[in-house]
């Protein structure tokens, strides 16, 4: 494409997202990430993916952003990095333990965690401090891994649903394992309260344990048995505390969503337009449910765009599903020749407490700030 | 045909006194040009006409007038009611700062109302000498297309029709009386990315290319117009339009990662880098605009104020501060002014959610001309 022909459509696409963000921040590191970790309502960790060296960055987000009120008095735009330093391979997964300025991360080659000292006032640089023996798999595999949100430091991880175990951080002590034979490989693990948790298997089956007992762990099958397919899985504690959903998406498109209290039955699903060639096997989807809107999710992976669906309007039988929003930017921005390849959104996330405010990293280098305007209350039409 | 200004006498001491020649009926335009006279009587204006004849031949008429002046006497500044419209609430053009750059001149005393000139509506004769049949034809009568609409940034309706049409006959009539007094302000203004046959980002028609067109040619010889365009966004419509012309110089100073980012190529780009400050933004005009009057001596400059570059605004990526604003278009006013060239500005693009700030920011052009009228014994 002409360099003028691509900076027409970037300049339609500026001024499309005058109307359809209510803001939106383009930065663009020096190296992609895979990562994208809150580790307070300001900052954020990247880190890249490499096969050697690696720079782990701890960045601050413009204040300007992040006002509410006198948004004009903020001077600054920028992404300050606030804390960095390396890692020795790349960083697949990375998990902040809350409530310390500990990072725990995983190079996806082997089970082993690395743990990291975040920096403080005093210092700005980014330490490796220890490391987490992880259960060894064949073939070895990286791990996945969550942290307890609340009580010492702890954190839940593992490779395939055989090995996942929970580990104390200062102590290396093992306080936990899953008791089941499956060894089938993890694509995601993570909390669903202080002791429950969810453990996701790329075959699409669910397991669902409480780290106070030693009692086998709830099992929902995989809604489908088509073995070429791998799944990723997010479960969330909304709208009620007391019920919890788990949303489940397949490299082929197929969505669908339980109720954890119910995990034999199937909620609702859908199937998503997925395109031909598809997804980049270097790069995980990820499906998040919005930690404040209801009903909302976000999807990314396939493609160099973001979806956000409203899962509301989706029923018991699958139907092709429209997204309430697309975040086009790393696809339009993102400058291809023929010989290239496309570019990816390889991480997204929603900020904790802004309804509206999403991350998003590509496999570019660019990282992405969004505050999308609902097009149903775009015109001032009553919210569904 | 000709239009001469009715003077009004006010007061019981007035009397106006006119001496016309037979000349009249056979003049194609005049323009007058204002002297005020230093004589204790500051009510005694000494008035210069010049009538040109078809045949090139000039007559100068003189007459006086010993009472005050019905329009002001100070800086003219060029508003229309109708330079607004309504758009759906949370659209991002912040269409409410035009009559609120009025309204905190007049509050803050920078100007009275007998300042305020009102433009016509700007007929499409004269939106033809610069934008296509076509276009005017499908934008007039909403056939706008949806992808058009679009790029835009607006979607089409008879109000934003208007209230552009309005804008240019604005900008048009800020020019007319600058040439007659010096200098003149609008309180809108700077639609610089608007094509011959089609618009872009926020901006339908183009009126700084009207009114440069309309003042160029309508004089017996053709008048050298500079256009400076220190919005933080390349004026790529203006350029665009006068890129064969040698009568209009462009000069736009932007920001090179700015909107548009496929730029156009004016007489003089200056393409300045994301978070330039006040002290160096303020050299690069320096470093330009004098020698820029020195070599094209222009009759006319259009100079588009834009805010744009300041810190505050959601859209550039510059980090001028209100006193750098003012610094800029204080000099940009005055070293044009200084060489007797007549200047009519503009208010160019502010992007900001906070509509009271963002008119301040407007203001300060005026604030500044109203400096330089005072200083310059205008």
């Amino acid at each position: 494409m002409e360099d003028a022909e691509f900076d027409d459509i970037l300049d339609d696409w500026f001024i499309e997202s005058l109307k359809t963000y209510k803001d939106l921040h383009v930065y663009q590191l020096e190296h992609p990430t895979q990562v994208l970790e809150w580790t307070s309502g300001k900052t954020v960790c990247v880190a890249g993916y490499s096969q050697s060296k690696n720079e782990i960055l701890e960045l601050r987000l413009p204040l300007k952003l992040l006002a509410d009120e006198n948004k004009s008095l903020c001077a600054e735009r920028d992404f300050k990095v606030s804390h960095g330093g390396f890692t020795d391979g790349p960083v697949r997964c990375l998990i902040h333990i809350p409530g310390t300025r500990c990072a725990v991360t995983n190079d996806g080659l082997s089970s082993d965690l690395q743990v990291w000292d975040l920096g403080g006032e005093e210092s700005d640089v980014i330490r490796r401090t220890g490391s987490i023996k992880g259960k060894k798999s064949a073939p070895e595999r990286g791990s996945r891994i969550a942290a307890r949100p609340s009580s010492a430091p702890q954190v839940l991880h593992g490779a395939q649903i055989s090995d996942v175990q929970l580990t104390e951080l200062a102590s290396g002590e093992s306080l936990y394992k899953l008791e089941t034979d499956s060894a089938d490989p993890l694509s995601s693990l993570q909390f669903v309260s202080d002791t429950v948790f969810l453990a996701g298997c790329c075959n699409g089956s669910v397991y669902v344990a409480d780290t106070r007992t030693s009692a086998p762990p709830q099992l929902s099958h995989s809604p489908s048995s088509d073995k070429s397919v791998i799944w990723w899985t997010d479960g969330a504690a909304r709208p009620h505390p007391s019920s919890c959903r788990v949303i489940r998406v397949s490299s082929s498109g197929q969505v669908v969503i339980s109720d954890l209290r119910n995990l034999g039955g199937v909620g609702c699903q859908a199937q998503l337009d997925v395109q031909t060639p598809g997804r980049c096997s270097q790069v995980d989807v990820k499906v998040s449910w919005a930690p404040t809107l209801d009903d909302c999710v976000s999807v990314s992976g396939f493609s160099g765009v973001v979806q956000i669906y409203n899962t509301r309007l989706w029923g018991a039988e699958p139907q092709e599903a429209r997204p309430l929003f697309e975040h086009r930017g790393h696809a339009v921005s993102s400058q291809q020749t023929d010989d290239s390849v496309p570019t990816f959104v390889t991480s997204h996330i929603w900020h904790p407490e802004r309804p509206r405010t999403l991350l998003s990293a590509a496999s570019d280098g660019s990282v992405h700030v969004w505050d999308w305007v609902d097009p149903d209350r775009q015109g001032g039409s009553p919210t569904p | 045909m000709t239009c001469i200004k009715r003077l009004f006498s006010k007061g019981p001491r007035s009397k106006v006194a006119w001496l016309i020649g037979e000349a009249l009926t056979s003049c194609r335009c005049f323009h007058a040009e204002l002297v005020r006279s230093l004589s204790d009587d500051l009510n005694k204006v000494k008035y210069f006409f010049s009538l040109e004849r078809r045949s090139g031949c000039i007559i100068k008429l003189t007459f006086f007038i010993s009472q005050v002046r019905h329009e002001s006497s100070a800086l003219p500044v060029v508003h229309h009611s109708k330079y607004v419209c309504d758009l759906a609430p949370n659209h991002r053009f912040p269409m409410g700062k035009f009559p609120r750059v009025l309204q905190c001149l007049l509050r803050d005393q920078v100007i009275t109302e007998k300042q305020v000139w009102v433009p016509e509506i700007a007929s499409k004769d004269l939106l033809s000498c610069v934008h296509t049949e076509d276009y005017l034809d499908n934008f007039i009568n909403g056939k706008i297309s949806e992808q058009e609409q679009r790029r835009t940034g607006f979607p089409w309706s008879e109000g934003i029709v208007r209230r552009c049409r309005y804008e240019t006959g604005g900008t048009v009539l800020a020019a007319e009386v600058a040439l007659q007094r010096g200098l003149a302000c609008s309180t809108a203004g700077g639609t610089h990315h608007a094509f011959p046959s089609y618009g872009s980002g926020f901006c339908l028609l183009n009126d700084l290319a009207v009114a440069a067109k309309y003042m160029m040619d309508n004089s017996p010889t053709k008048r050298k117009v500079l256009i400076v365009d220190l919005d933080v966004h390349q004026g790529d419509g203006t350029a665009f339009i006068f890129k064969e012309e040698p009568s209009v110089f462009t000069f736009s100073v932007h920001c090179g990662k700015n909107f548009p980012l496929r730029k156009q190529q004016s007489d003089l780009d200056i393409s300045v880098e994301d978070g330039l400050e006040d002290k160096d933004y303020l050299s690069t005009v320096e470093a330009h605009l004098p020698w820029l009057l020195e070599t094209f001596c222009p009759d006319l400059v259009l100079y588009d104020a834009g805010v744009d570059p300041h810190w505050e605004d959601e859209l550039g990526r510059l980090r001028l501060t209100d006193q750098g604003l003012y610094q800029r278009d204080l000099f940009v006013l005055k070293t044009v002014v200084k060489r007797g060239v007549p200047i009519a500005a503009v208010i160019g693009g502010g992007y900001s959610r906070d509509i009271d700030r963002l008119a301040l920011r407007h203001s300060i052009v005026h604030r500044a001309a109203t400096q330089v009228w005072r200083e310059c014994g205008m």
